[in-house]
């Protein structure tokens, strides 16, 4: 990768807090032009970073660089980086104008331009119109579009985002999913989203990092990241799972639930025990006698999009499908899946090691699932 | 139910009645033509007329509020930066000693600031006269001001600094654009409770002023020592209907801009806006 293309870089970059690591050594670069998310509960870490990048806060060890450069003695207004805040922390005894010119008059630019510019970015916000509204007046999605203008209009390297849909409504939450994505695709910056909700990082982003407790755990597309999770962490936080305990008996061969099946996974030790994940939506509820797993139907709940159905296995494991055909509470059914729909995590893998291995397998997984058919039943 | 009501109400009357009372008999006996307070015997303005006649009063009032406006306004200044230093103390316990030694200051009584100002007046020579009452005003006034405008600092939304400095504003103008704008209630509520404290301080002025410089509560302390003139009646009851007249024009103001906001926020504006 060219070091051009990089617009941020940590390395072994720590923050503590009174003796206490909320970032433990972290390293990673970031692409010009990407959508980035940084996902994690509450308290993982994630909005340090962004006020590391931002200025507001200066790392104990280790070192940032944006673009190219090092940033330890670069206060935040010289930073070519701009934040939109949770709470969007607009200027209440300013008009909308006033809040979107704000970065643009410390700059002491003139006022033409800066009455140009802040029109043109209220226009791409589709705020057109609304210069002279006091802030009071604006409802919660205009505000933040307020938020987004007011940082846009500086023409920034990079845009941060913390958690800036959370307070808004499911609906004008998804709108706005749809449209900073439409944005960043056309202002072709980089943009650094934080969130603790996943589909909100599953829609938007290019690349996700996954974090928990001050530490990078994956790095990957939305694809990777719920495809291929590297432990059962990444698994449960990414969408609902089914998460059993198995053994590898050899390549593509894993056992759970008492039985063996194939899979497209390899490159652990014989008879290593390993997390099994499938995903809810990708078992299919079937007659009890077809299909890989049996299992007695314990609830049943209406989702709207599908039913959610919770049934335990003969061994005890309990199993959640998500399933558009109504089934019954105490019946015994049989799940069918591909031996694609497996995803196998080894205990304590590094990132580095995971994705080595999974490079190495998903090149051979076409064949494997020829060889899985027959393993099945 | 009702009996509480009324009970409410009685209680409320003879504590108004208790408070006014005494107000009301000197503004009274100011249109007295008798000349004393014991019996009202006509109307006159005639105390009016010698108080505008009286130009040691006059200029005593002038002085009175020049001291104000002018300590006021400098402890409203000295104040607010005060303010501003306690809430930015990044530790806890600096900030709590500060705000203690703020409220150690509010609560002792006027003879001891008196006294102590005294003290040091003599102490290092400074004559004492309009500067120093002027300085002390100054003095007890900034606790006063940093009390009205901590709260409005702590109201603030912090990350409107931190957004603030993302956009790219120095500390100045984190202050000029930022701060001081948020804070402006507080320290205009500052500076007019500054401005009333000066002008109804008695004890500290009495302490330190000399040379012949006085101010209104000295004054008339010292006049009605001497005897009751009406003169002091008719000098009050200007006093007092020039507070009752600011009370009145701040709850006018208030009413309005409530209106105004009112106005401003109703729901179906943001319709109107959106379709040209």
């Amino acid at each position: 990768m060219l070091t051009e293309e990089i617009i941020v870089s940590f390395d072994q970059v720590e923050k503590k807090y009174d003796k206490e690591s909320v970032l433990k050594s972290i390293s990673f670069e970031l692409e010009k032009g990407k959508f980035y998310t940084l996902l994690g509960p509450s308290g993982c870490g994630k909005s340090t970073i962004l006020n590391l990048i931002a200025g507001f806060t200066t790392p104990t060890e280790g070192t940032i660089l944006i673009n190219g450069e090092e940033t330890k003695n670069t206060p935040p207004n010289k930073r070519k980086v701009n934040t939109v805040f949770q709470d969007y922390a607009l200027f209440p005894h300013m008009n909308v104008f006033d809040n979107v010119a704000f970065g643009l008059k410390m700059k002491k630019m003139n006022k033409q331009d800066i009455s140009k510019k802040v029109s043109d970015v209220l226009k791409l916000v589709r705020l057109a119109g609304f210069e002279e509204r006091g802030i009071a007046e604006m409802s919660g999605g205009q505000k933040q579009r307020v938020a987004i203008a007011r940082a846009l209009v500086n023409e920034p390297d990079m845009l941060l985002l913390d958690e800036p849909l959370s307070a808004l409504d499911l609906k004008l939450r998804t709108d706005m999913q749809y449209e900073l994505r439409e944005l960043q695709r056309r202002l072709g910056i980089t943009f650094l989203f934080v969130t603790h909700d996943q589909e909100e990082a599953l829609a938007m982003s290019d690349e996700i990092m996954v974090m928990k407790e001050g530490e990078i755990i994956q790095t990957g597309t939305p694809n990777d990241i719920y495809d291929e999770p590297i432990n059962r962490y990444v698994a449960d936080f990414i969408g609902e799972s089914n998460i059993v305990e198995g053994r590898m008996v050899e390549d593509y061969v894993v056992s759970f639930a008492g039985k063996r099946f194939a899979c497209v996974d390899g490159g652990m030790t014989s008879n290593e025990k390993v997390d099994v994940v499938i995903r809810p939506e990708d078992l299919v509820v079937n007659q009890a006698d077809e299909g890989g797993l049996q299992i007695s139907v314990q609830s049943q709940l209406f989702r709207g999009v599908h039913y959610e159905i919770v049934g335990l296995d003969d061994e005890g494991n309990s199993w959640m499908v998500h399933s558009t055909k109504k089934t019954e509470i105490g019946k015994r059914v049989g799940l069918q899946f591909d031996p694609q729909d497996i995803h196998i995590m080894r205990i304590n893998e590094t990132e580095e090691a995971f994705d080595e291995r999974i490079e190495q397998f998903s090149g051979l997984s076409s064949t494997s699932e020829v060889r899985g058919e027959g393993a099945d039943d | 139910m009702t009996k509480n009501k009324n009970w409410a109400k009685i209680y409320l009357f003879v504590v108004f009645i208790l408070l006014y009372t005494p107000i009301a008999y000197l503004i009274y006996y100011s249109f007295n033509e008798a000349g004393t307070m014991n019996q009202f015997s006509g109307f006159t303005l005639e105390h009016y007329a010698a108080l505008a006649e009286d130009s040691r009063l006059l200029i005593i009032a002038l002085d009175t509020i020049r001291v104000a406006l002018l300590s006021a306004l400098i402890a409203t200044v000295i104040g607010t930066f005060g303010a501003i230093g306690i809430y930015f103390s990044r530790r806890r316990q600096t900030k709590n000693l500060l705000l203690s030694l703020n409220n150690i200051l509010l609560v002792s009584p006027d003879v001891i600031i008196g006294a102590s100002f005294l003290l040091l007046f003599t102490l290092v020579g400074f004559q004492l006269g309009f500067y120093s009452v002027l300085l002390s005003h100054i003095a007890f006034s900034i606790p006063i001001v940093v009390l009205m405008v901590l709260p409005r600092l702590e109201e603030m939304n912090g990350n409107m600094i931190t957004a603030a400095r993302d956009l790219g504003a120095n500390h100045f103008q984190v202050l000029k654009e930022i701060i001081l704008p948020s804070i402006t209630p507080g320290i205009l509520a500052g500076y007019f409770m500054a401005f009333t404290y000066s002008i109804d301080d008695f004890a500290v002025t009495f302490f330190v002023t000399g040379n012949g410089f006085a101010t209104l509560s000295v004054e008339i302390y010292s006049r009605a020592r001497q005897g009751v003139s009406l003169e002091i009646n008719a000098l009050s009851t200007i006093l007092f209907l020039a507070a009752f007249s600011l009370v009145a024009g701040y709850y006018f103001i208030q009413q309005q801009r409530t209106r105004h906001k009112l106005a401003h926020m109703d729901p179906t504006n943001h319709e109107k806006a959106v379709t040209p």
